[in-house]
């Protein structure tokens, strides 16, 4: 069974030359265009035609260098951002953790940000109060249940991010260079949770630097540079490429 | 839904001393000084003004707190509209939730004084939940277009402050509708929170029951709001996350 089907995908961004937020600025911004004035901003394609597809069990690694689309990707993925053209499947619950956090609020307590997470992801009531302290553990937060978000440092914030995604029971994991920020013991930790989640089938996708985390995880790899797909397959293939390109420049 | 109603509400008193009594304060201190204003200093004549006005201050408030801050409904969550995928319509209803409950507890918590005031006891008061779920379907319909626009264009805020300043005036919030004289009467009984009030008042106030047309054109005009709302949220609602 495919889990993650992408066909001819392309997401375009606009880069404004000049920011307009108001409608006053938007009003005087087509004024000048009808003046003859040029478009105040141009396009943008963080991606450009990626096609890829991976079946049940598999695992995916995207890398890249900065810039090349991977988080976009990602965020398309996660259906935070709508691709411009072509098609985007996935089968099962997906549970993103993009740059740094899972979307808590900074005013509100650990366990509340919880709750709210929680149920976002779907989870019963019942559920998250059954899951609270398997949670508060995992993150190694037990203590700091009822402090506010904003007074954690921002390792604990991942670490608490982390901790309820993988509680929520998802069936696809979308990793953003999340675990940079975890102290080692956590990364440990997260990494044995990993492997549980691939002996169970589920299908973790990972974007990352660190290359012997793909090789260690990832069946399958992506090289993207500048939106384009370079590569798609093996690991191990993809990456020699990638290591390839890198020192020919 | 249920915790996402709980953490609007709870944020929405957090880090102030006095929390919600600000909710009551509030009208509190705006009903003595329109009293003071408009029995004191201009003599309008209306008997037992405080119990007229009250009343129609606690409609007014659902409404334009209700909507003012639902405004701010998917800006505010930046942080989960840009990390997690679910319908953002639920950001609004949360927000329009936490404020029922905020003026569903006004209401109650200053029932006393309207009794107080002179309200008569009547089971006419059971009429209220009525009212403040249309109203409801009011400020959904309002609210979901203005925390749309307001991601694209931050000055809507500015626009919807300006246009609640006059629903202040044009509503018959410290008159009486019934003042309105004949050419603009039917104009002016068109507007669904001019009904609103005064159903209202007419529980409160005058202890009788409001007419079907009270409750129906506020009705109507709610649900036509509500799906012409949705659909202007539905078309701007993919590009969220990247014009936030």
């Amino acid at each position: 069974m495919e889990v993650v089907c992408v066909a001819d995908l392309w997401k375009k961004f606009k880069i404004p030359h000049e920011r307009r937020t108001t409608i006053l600025e938007n009003i005087a911004g087509a004024l000048q265009m009808l003046a003859g004035k040029t478009f105040t901003y141009e396009e943008f394609w963080a991606l450009k035609e990626v096609s890829f597809h991976i079946t049940s069990g598999e695992s995916l690694g995207v890398i890249g260098e900065n810039g090349s689309g991977k988080s976009t990707l990602l965020k398309i993925l996660a259906k935070i951002l709508r691709p411009d053209k072509g098609k985007v499947e996935t089968n099962g619950r997906i549970a993103p953790i993009l740059e740094l956090g899972v979307g808590f609020h900074p005013e509100l307590t650990a366990k509340e940000n919880i709750f709210v997470y929680g149920t976002i992801m779907g989870l019963k009531n019942s559920e998250l109060k059954k899951r609270l302290d398997p949670i508060l553990q995992f993150a190694g937060l037990e203590r700091f249940r009822d402090a506010k978000l904003k007074n954690l440092s921002s390792g604990m914030q991942m670490r608490l991010g982390f901790s309820v995604a993988i509680e929520t029971d998802p069936d696809i994991f979308l990793i953003d260079e999340a675990l940079a920020v975890g102290d080692f013991e956590f990364q440990q930790k997260c990494l044995s949770k990993f492997k549980e989640f691939k002996n169970e089938g589920k299908t973790i996708i990972l974007v990352s630097h660190g290359l012997s985390l793909i090789k260690e995880f990832c069946e399958k790899t992506l090289l993207l540079s500048r939106g384009e797909m370079i590569s798609f397959g093996e690991t191990e293939k993809v990456v020699n490429e990638y290591l390839k390109r890198v020192q020919a420049t | 839904m249920k915790s996402l109603t709980i953490k609007e509400f709870k944020l929405r008193y957090r880090n102030s001393a006095l929390g919600f009594f600000w909710s009551l304060l509030n009208p509190l201190a705006m009903m003595g000084i329109l009293t003071l204003v408009f029995s004191a200093l201009v003599r309008v004549g209306i008997e037992n003004f405080p119990l007229f006005l009250l009343p129609a201050l606690l409609a007014w408030r659902f409404f334009s707190i209700g909507t003012s801050m639902s405004l701010w409904s998917i800006v505010g969550n930046s942080s989960l509209v840009t990390k997690v995928y679910f319908p953002r319509w639920l950001l609004v209803l949360s927000s329009n939730l936490a404020n029922l409950m905020g003026s569903t507890l006004e209401f109650l918590v200053l029932l006393p004084l309207l009794l107080a005031l002179g309200m008569k006891v009547s089971w006419l008061v059971l009429l209220l939940p009525v009212v403040l779920a249309i109203e409801f379907v009011l400020i959904a319909g309002a609210s979901l277009p203005l925390a749309a626009l307001n991601v694209y264009y931050r000055d809507v805020n500015q626009v919807w402050d300006i246009a609640l300043q006059a629903g202040f005036f044009v509503c018959p919030i410290i008159y009486s509708a019934s003042l309105v004289p004949g050419g603009y009467a039917l104009l002016y009984s068109l507007n669904p929170m001019t009904r609103i009030i005064e159903s209202i008042r007419k529980i409160f106030y005058h202890g009788a029951l409001p007419t079907a047309w009270d409750l129906l054109i506020p009705l109507v005009g709610g649900l036509i709001l509500l799906m012409l709302g949705y659909a202007v949220f539905v078309k701007l609602e993919p590009k969220f996350a990247e014009e936030i």
